[in-house]
């Protein structure tokens, strides 16, 4: 199980040896090792998979899926969910587009105005959810419908076209040595969410919450208010990815992130934080998002068509859910 | 009174982890007959109960009823076999109506199921009124008030047809009169040849109305005996066997009236569970809050605290009124409480026994803004040795812990903090008695260095062990307010029963 | 407890009436019974969906997997029908038979592999989903896309009375008979206790397992009913069937005030849940209001019925906690 700090480690003395190491590791990063071995099948049904443009296309495609799946790592800790995600993308690359049609020139104000868009979307899960005490699951439903019809209402459903500036189009497209930038922005918004989650009080406080929360309340942590800051986090993450999406494909609709947040689930499930709270670490995230995205390559390789790919996912999700589940509990009770 | 044994229970043992709730338990039941079970906090009763109604599987033993064998484990088979129970918090469903839940579960139907409504009612009427019990029959059990929902679960057992009635606490919440409504009900339940199992540590109840007496202790028997033939002080020296006092040592004698005061409460009230509240608590002092099961203690203390804040009322501390509407209110100034259900509001079980010992203070082992790895760990180790906690391994799991080292590590996280007033909520049950010895220390010494503290605790024995002044609550009244060495313990079993001082 | 409910539900048909009465007012469209017509037609499978669903909801669990099961039953049936040339009747109960089988594979999931209800009907979801493409008949024979069912039973289902359509009828039947079950057999209060108090009704000698079992069995039951409604009128099916429905059907459910948490509720309510929702749909688009504004609107009407309901929810409780109704202080 991941610890919320590194010195402060859990571990289970009392049992030692080989055996002992090796049920631990099954325990905790089984999923990925299976998920590993499916991948590697992949490349032995088509070899293209392994060359290097298709790993870096890899990197990239889990870019987005990552800097959500990192930021809502703390809301499943936290033992919620956030299903609004994907609504969110499309809402802020929405925004910022709408910006820029009335004036080209405008580029901070329409990524600041994308990501307060998203702000204000955290910010209603996270008080419906916290402080009103309605069920996640239902709340982030409700979200994920009503901004979906809020980003059609003020877009239509027709794709905007951002031609300029050049530095919101290198967001997304442009390249720093050959690297392309959504993946420097990933990997930085990862370590920050890392930081967050090893360092600051914030960071144990959402174990607490994960872990007991009516504990936690009596041991005068600010519960509600770190519940209302998760979803808030959760849905700033979605902006920034609505923000690179826009700028990647140089267009934004109220249509797109479509289903994200099955992608994004899966990433973090699959990188083993429980859905249940209170167990996982936003690395674990970041793996699972980089699976993910060479699983969806694999499928696209293979010439899968989208519905099957949605079953697929899914499946890959349950089915990671219940082994993790089984596998947790087996490697406890020996 | 006829002398066929209605049930017999051989052997039975339960093991709930590191602790051995039950230990090779027998005991007959007579026709007719009833048969008290006694025993303080912790020491099995309600186990035994669960085991006998089906609910909990024993690890071994076994269960005869009217000669024949009875499969554990499944509540059904234990009420077809004639074994019903008037649990100790009532089992009752919040939307139901009150003549739904006392015939649940076996209500009169038809060859389709339908249940017939007016038969019940009938039923249920003739039921009430031979017992003497009022009840809307229509009224949603979740409106009703403690007393009357826990009419509705005696209801609820009377009205099974039982061969064997198992009563845990029965009186808890009633009052004087209602209480002997009962009584009358066992009178007649017993010249109709029911058994009944009576579970009770109120003493002058026992000896009213029970024919033979069994002691448990921490799990096992101890005494079996024809209530004739015991005498009040035997009884209550197998309930608390008199070797924990010594074991504790004497507490030095206070002297509390000049004392400074450090909280006074001043006619605390929350609606429907307590009112007129008014007490206080002195610098260097321990002050017990006890009473029945019932009476409202831990929410009275939780409303201190401010995890369920009163409706009225007034709080003093350090002669500064105060608001405590959150727990947070209550840790700025300095108060700690360590709640009465460790598994479910005060561990975190399955991390460390440091994280859980720093958990209510992160702003001391906090630098520039962040968490210090290095302060978090010298804190924890801290606290552990102190608390003499084993093992000493800060990483340890606290969910390994035996009961007894998970009570020290709740206490070590509010004794790490600014902790000026301690409240603790029955925090010795299910413990061994070395344990219980080095906490009552622990609690001791915090009083002594200034620090007072509130325990709230069922367990007479252990109020007057370490208790400087005792307050005595009923049915979300105080009832008492006594000092340690000029009170009884009948005088406080009184109070709690209701009788005002 | 029985005028609560009865308060409940007249509110919620005051709601639907003055939906009615506003949207009357608002759009000449709406006021023929054309629209009636279309309505009944429209919403009364996602009403039996809703009130399928509510079975598991009562019992303060979830059935996520109704609207897979809608669309797997109608695979079956497309091809039993034009594939095998099964004749009506007998793809009647074979389909229903298969409603009931995945709902028992829910409860098996459930009960014995003890997996939380939102995990396995989310398993269930998408393993059903991908089974419809497994054996889905127009991806094997795509000559059949364009085939119609012709069986003469089967395309009965889904007919009508004047304005009536047979599936309201369903509906109606199937209220009538589930009301009577839940409020006045004693299976209905054993449903209510599992779903109110678990650890109470176990201690009453109530088998909750036998009865989740049956939660589960109806509600994959009502979703091959729905099924079969849809592809009779269709006269096909397609892979998508049902997509989404579930969340159609809880959001109804929800509205129709069955409460999440469980042991409160009736069938009557998500009945009227389902056609508000779906007056509210129709309302809308004639009133000229863009589709777009609609989610949300449904979505606002979701959060406020979760709202007023945990409402409800502090006001039952009150002063006793939690604590006072459940064994083992």
């Amino acid at each position: 199980m991941d610890s919320p700090t590194s010195s402060l480690r859990i571990s289970d003395q009392s049992r030692r040896g080989f055996a002992a190491l090796a049920r631990k590791i099954i325990g905790q990063y089984g999923l990925l090792i299976i998920l590993f071995i499916i991948t590697f099948a992949f490349s032995l049904l088509r070899p293209a998979f392994w060359s290097i443009n298709n790993q870096i296309n890899i990197v990239f495609a889990s870019s987005l899926i990552g800097i959500m799946a990192v930021c809502s790592t703390f809301v499943v800790l936290t033992r919620g969910i956030d299903i609004s995600v994907g609504s969110t993308v499309a809402l802020s690359g929405l925004v910022a587009a709408l910006i820029l049609e009335s004036d080209g020139t405008l580029f901070i104000p329409s990524i600041l105005a994308g990501l307060a868009a998203s702000a204000v979307v955290g910010l209603a899960n996270g008080l419906a959810i916290s402080y009103l005490g309605l069920p996640p699951i239902v709340v982030t439903l409700a979200a994920l419908t009503i901004v979906r019809g809020v980003a059609l209402l003020i877009g239509g459903s027709i794709l905007h076209l951002i031609r300029e500036p050049a530095e919101f189009l290198f967001i997304g497209g442009g390249r720093v040595l050959g690297v392309p930038f959504p993946i420097f922005i990933f990997f930085a918004i990862a370590a920050l969410m890392l930081f967050i989650q090893v360092r600051t009080q914030l960071g144990l406080t959402v174990f607490a919450i994960g872990v007991n929360e009516r504990a936690a309340t009596l041991c005068g942590l600010p519960v509600r208010f770190v519940k209302l800051l998760v979803y808030l986090i959760s849905s700033l993450g979605a902006g920034i990815a609505g923000i690179v999406l826009a700028s990647q494909v140089s267009t934004a609709s109220a249509n797109y992130g479509n289903a994200l947040e099955l992608d994004v689930i899966a990433a973090i499930v699959v990188g083993g934080t429980s859905l249940n709270g209170g167990q996982g670490s936003v690395h674990r995230s970041v793996l699972g998002a980089l699976l993910i995205a060479a699983v969806n390559n694999g499928l696209s390789i293979l010439n899968v068509s989208t519905d099957q790919q949605l079953i697929a996912k899914g499946a890959i999700i349950v089915i990671a859910i219940v082994l993790g589940y089984w596998l947790q509990e087996w490697s406890e009770r020996l | 009174m006829e002398d066929s044994v209605v049930l017999r229970a051989d052997s039975l043992s339960k093991r709930y982890g590191a602790v051995q709730a039950l230990k090779n338990v027998s005991i007959t039941l007579y026709a007719g007959q009833t048969h008290a079970l006694v025993g303080s906090n912790g020491a099995g009763k309600s186990t035994l109960v669960k085991i006998l109604t089906g609910a909990v599987v024993p690890d071994s033993g076994t269960i005869e009823i009217n000669g024949k064998p009875m499969p554990v484990g499944d509540p059904r088979t234990a009420l077809d076999a004639g074994i019903a129970c008037i649990y100790q918090w009532p089992n009752l469903v919040a939307e139901l109506s009150v003549a739904d839940n006392i015939m649940l579960g076996h209500h009169p139907t038809n060859a389709f199921g339908i249940v017939n409504r007016k038969v019940q009612r009938r039923w249920v009427r003739n039921l009430l009124e031979k017992h003497n019990l009022q009840l809307d029959l229509d009224a949603p059990v979740g409106s009703l008030s403690s007393v009357q929902q826990k009419e509705v679960e005696i209801a609820k057992a009377l009205s099974l047809d039982a061969s064997v009635i198992l009563m845990d606490e029965p009186t808890a919440a009633l009052s004087h009169s209602e209480v002997e409504k009962l009584f009358r009900s066992i009178e007649q339940l017993c010249q109709q040849g029911v058994a009944v199992l009576y579970i009770s540590h109120i003493l002058d109840e026992i000896f009213r109305v029970a024919q033979r007496v069994t002691v448990l202790r921490d799990g096992q028997l101890r005494l079996s005996a024809a209530a004739a033939d015991l005498t009040k002080a035997s009884l209550v020296d197998a309930m608390l066997g008199r070797e924990l006092s010594s074991e504790v040592g004497q507490a030095k004698p206070q002297d509390q009236v000049d004392r400074p005061v450090v909280l006074e409460c001043r006619n605390l009230n929350k609606e429907g569970v307590f009112s007129n509240i008014s007490f206080k608590v002195h610098e260097g002092e321990i002050l017990c809050i006890t009473g029945l099961v019932g009476a409202k203690r831990s929410e009275l203390v939780r409303a201190i605290f401010g995890a369920d804040p009163a409706d009225g009322g007034e709080l003093w501390l350090w002669g500064k009124q105060v608001r405590i509407r959150h727990p947070l209110d209550a840790i700025r100034l300095g108060i700690g409480f360590v709640p009465e259900d460790r598994h479910q509001d005060g561990l975190f079980m399955q991390l460390s026994i440091g994280l859980n010992t720093i958990m209510s203070s992160l702003n001391r082992v906090t630098k520039a803004g962040l968490l210090h790895p290095g302060l978090m760990r010298i804190a924890a180790d801290e606290q552990i040795g102190k608390m003499e906690i084993v093992p000493a391994i800060a990483d340890y799991p606290v969910k390994n812990l035996s009961g007894g080292n998970q009570q020290k590590v709740q206490l070590g996280r509010w004794l790490m903090g600014n902790t000026r007033l301690l409240i603790l909520d029955e925090p010795t049950v299910g413990i061994d008695i070395g344990t219980k010895a080095s906490i009552y220390r622990l609690l001791r010494d915090l009083a002594s260095n200034g620090t007072p503290v509130i325990v709230v605790s069922s367990d007479i024995e252990e109020v007057l062990t370490i208790a400087d002044r005792i307050i005595v609550m009923a049915d979300g009244h105080i009832t008492g307010t006594y000092v340690r060495g000029f009170v009884t313990q009948e005088q406080i079993l009184a109070a709690a029963s209701g009788e005002m001082n | 407890m029985q005028r609560k409910q009865l308060m409940g539900t007249l509110s919620l048909l005051t709601i639907l009436l003055l939906i009615v009465i506003i949207f009357s007012l608002v759009s000449p469209n709406f006021r023929t019974l054309n629209n009636l017509r279309s309505i009944l037609s429209s919403y009364s499978h996602i009403a039996i969906m809703a009130i399928g669903v509510s079975f598991p909801i009562l019992l303060g669990e979830i059935d996520l997997s109704v609207g897979a099961i809608m669309g797997l039953v109608g695979m079956v049936m497309f091809n039993l029908l034009l594939i095998h040339e099964v004749s009506g009747p007998v793809a009647i109960v074979i389909g229903l038979g298969i409603g009931i089988l995945c709902g028992l594979v829910n409860a098996f999931l459930i009960v014995r592999l003890k997996l939380q209800p939102f995990i396995a009907t989310l398993a269930t979801l998408v393993a059903y989903r991908g089974i419809i493409y497994g054996i889905s008949g127009r991806q094997l024979f795509p000559e059949t896309t364009v085939k119609a069912i012709t069986d003469p039973i089967y395309i009965s289902i889904d007919g009508r009375i004047d304005i009536v359509p047979y599936a309201f009828i369903y509906l109606i039947l199937l209220v009538m008979i589930t009301h009577l079950v839940l409020q006045y057999t004693r299976w209905g209060i054993n449903l209510y206790a599992a779903g109110g108090n678990e650890m109470a009704a176990r201690l009453s000698g109530i088998n909750v397992n036998r009865i989740r079992v049956f939660a589960y069995a109806f509600s994959g039951l009502c979703s091959a009913l729905a099924a079969l409604i849809l592809t009779s009128r269709m006269r096909s099916t397609q892979e998508s069937l049902g997509l989404s429905f579930e969340l159609s059907a809880i959001a109804a459910a929800v509205i129709g005030g069955v409460s999440l948490r469980g042991g409160v509720g009736n069938t009557v309510g998500p009945a009227i849940g389902a056609f508000l929702t779906g007056t509210l749909y129709t309302g809308l688009t004639m009133a000229g209001v863009t589709t777009y504004a609609q989610p949300v609107v449904v979505g606002v009407v979701l959060i406020g019925a979760v709202a007023y309901d945990k409402f409800l929810a502090s006001r039952r409780v009150n002063h006793r906690s939690q604590k006072d109704m459940q064994y083992g202080g």
